[in-house]
């Protein structure tokens, strides 16, 4: 632990991670999805940092954030010493969070497919009755034909992109009140828009959790963010509207999923 | 979506005639840009900036305590936490009493208010400009709505009980304000107004004074009996040793 606040001491590094994120993404060559025989390549190696990074620090920060306490929620560190390791804790995972998100979102700047491919489309509420009617045992629905993410996912993207936004400029200005004299009417209204958003996120990420590792049917999707693929079979089970588009792409020679791809997806090793 | 201006072709890898940038250079150039200007401030803060000096200005006024003249009733106690907090609970005040049973007069209390210290360790501690010197009176206090409840402030406090508290219930720091935010009170407060704790006091024990006072370990050189009827008991004049003062 140490003797002054790494937020104070080390202030630097949290304005410091968003451009080091920017500038990864910037030179990072992507891979396309593609199938590749019997399996389907899901996530490249940057979808991957980008969720790890972006995911392990957001639970850190829920877990250090509420024991600093958020709205409701008693300080579970109480005060003095302890708070000050927790607050060292999310500093350590502000620096990574920021990192990933916005490694995440200068990747999807430069391939704007990638962010379409996460926004709802017009089959949003059908697919998601169907998927989950199944889901829970209605022999009346069958699978549609879902696209790279679901639908339900997509819906809870935008929710869950704008709270990770609300969270980092309210965190960017907790962050300046360590350098700069802050107004207190602002901080009043910025530390519970800061606590309200973690709740909302804690609200995204315990179904995430649940639905994408915990549930066994989702593990084949769960192993892919390790290892990048998914079975054919899965594929075709789970989101046969995506490996349509895959096949149509691959059948034109360009997926079209990236681009800024600078080479064919099919020739990428 | 194309990149705007020049752009690697997915096919041909060559960039477009005839344009500047691509998103992918835009983007680059912006984290690295970014990346030059925080180590650059850095670079430049640490060797053109001048070490930060820590001035704050002097109190508006200081809060005297006699403890020959304390009596121990903590009515200044909970007329403190009345006023701030709404309640009376001993924990919230702002000023302390604590009293020694086996102590003998005038050993037997302590009076432990803030002395609103010209170089006060608790400002100086705060990592968030919570505990600062109000800009207008000088008087030492917390913004509540920026303490992150790290107490720095009050392990800082170079006094004992530490005249910066922890608020248990709401959870930051507090300390005397000299009254100045006292919001449950209708009384004007701070140095140009009252203090509760002083409106109480049934001994006069408590007074409020606008000169710094001459501050030692022990707390300030206070005498509030000479020409009372201290005198005539013996306890008149300057403070004797041994005799704690505020
Ligand atoms: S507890 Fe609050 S007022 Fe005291 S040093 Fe920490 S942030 Fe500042
Ligand atoms: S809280 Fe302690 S350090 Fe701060 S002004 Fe009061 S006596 Fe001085």
């Amino acid at each position: 632990m140490s003797a002054t606040l790494w937020f104070n001491s080390l202030t630097w590094l949290v304005w410091l991670a968003p451009f080091a994120g920017i500038l990864a993404a910037g030179v990072t060559k992507r891979q396309d999805p593609r199938i590749e025989g019997n399996r389907v390549l899901r996530h490249d190696t940057a979808a991957i940092v980008e969720h790890w990074t972006h995911g392990i620090a957001t639970a850190v920060l829920l877990v250090s954030g509420i024991a600093l306490g958020v709205l409701f929620v008693p300080a579970l560190v109480g005060s003095g010493r302890p708070l000050w390791i927790a607050l060292d804790i999310h500093f350590v995972a502000v620096v990574v969070f920021l990192f990933g998100t916005f490694y995440y979102g200068a990747n999807t700047m430069l391939a704007l497919k990638r962010l379409r491919e996460h926004l709802p489309t017009s089959d949003a509420v059908e697919f998601t009755k169907r998927h989950y009617g199944l889901l829970l045992g209605f022999k009346k629905f069958t699978m549609p034909p879902e696209r790279k993410y679901f639908e339900s996912e997509k819906m809870a993207y935008l929710m869950a992109a704008a709270t990770t936004i609300t969270i980092i400029v309210t965190g960017f200005v907790k962050v300046a009140a360590h350098s700069l004299d802050v107004p207190a009417g602002l901080m009043s209204i910025i530390t519970p828009t800061h606590d309200v958003a973690t709740v909302v996120m804690l609200a995204f990420i315990l179904p995430h959790i649940f639905f994408a590792a915990i549930l066994p049917s989702s593990w084949p999707i769960l192993r892919s963010m390790f290892t990048g693929h998914v079975s054919l079979d899965y594929a075709k089970h789970e989101h046969a509207g995506w490996l349509a588009e895959l096949r149509e792409a691959d059948e034109q020679g360009h997926d079209g999923a990236n681009d800024d791809s600078p080479i064919a997806p099919k020739r990428v090793a | 979506m194309k990149d705007k201006g020049t752009t690697l072709n997915p096919r041909s890898s060559e960039p477009d005639k005839g344009k500047t940038f691509s998103r992918r250079e835009f983007v680059t150039s912006i984290g690295g840009v970014g990346i030059g200007a925080v180590l650059g401030g850095m670079f430049v803060s640490s060797i053109a900036l001048p070490d930060k000096v820590f001035a704050v200005p002097a109190s508006g006024g200081y809060l005297l305590v006699d403890t020959k003249k304390c009596a121990g009733c903590t009515s200044c106690m909970m007329a403190c936490s009345l006023t701030h907090h709404g309640e009376t609970n001993m924990s919230l005040s702002r000023i302390q009493i604590t009293q020694d049973p086996w102590g003998k007069f005038p050993n037997d209390i302590q009076m432990a208010q803030c002395r609103q210290c010209p170089y006060p360790a608790c400002v100086a501690a705060c990592p968030t400009g919570a505990m600062h010197a109000d800009p207008k009176t000088g008087v030492r206090t917390v913004d509540e709505d920026k303490c992150i409840g790290c107490e720095k402030c009050v392990n800082a406090c170079p006094f004992t009980p530490s005249r910066a508290l922890w608020n248990f219930e709401e959870k930051h720091a507090e300390k005397c304000d000299l009254c100045e935010g006292a919001k449950f009170w209708d009384e004007v407060g701070g140095p140009d107004g009252k203090r509760a704790c002083e409106e109480v006091c049934p001994m006069g024990a408590i007074k409020f004074t606008k000169e710094i006072p001459v501050q030692s370990e022990d707390g300030y050189e206070t005498d509030l009996r000479t020409g009372t009827v201290w005198d005539s008991l013996g306890f008149g004049g300057a403070p004797q040793s041994g005799g704690h003062l505020g």
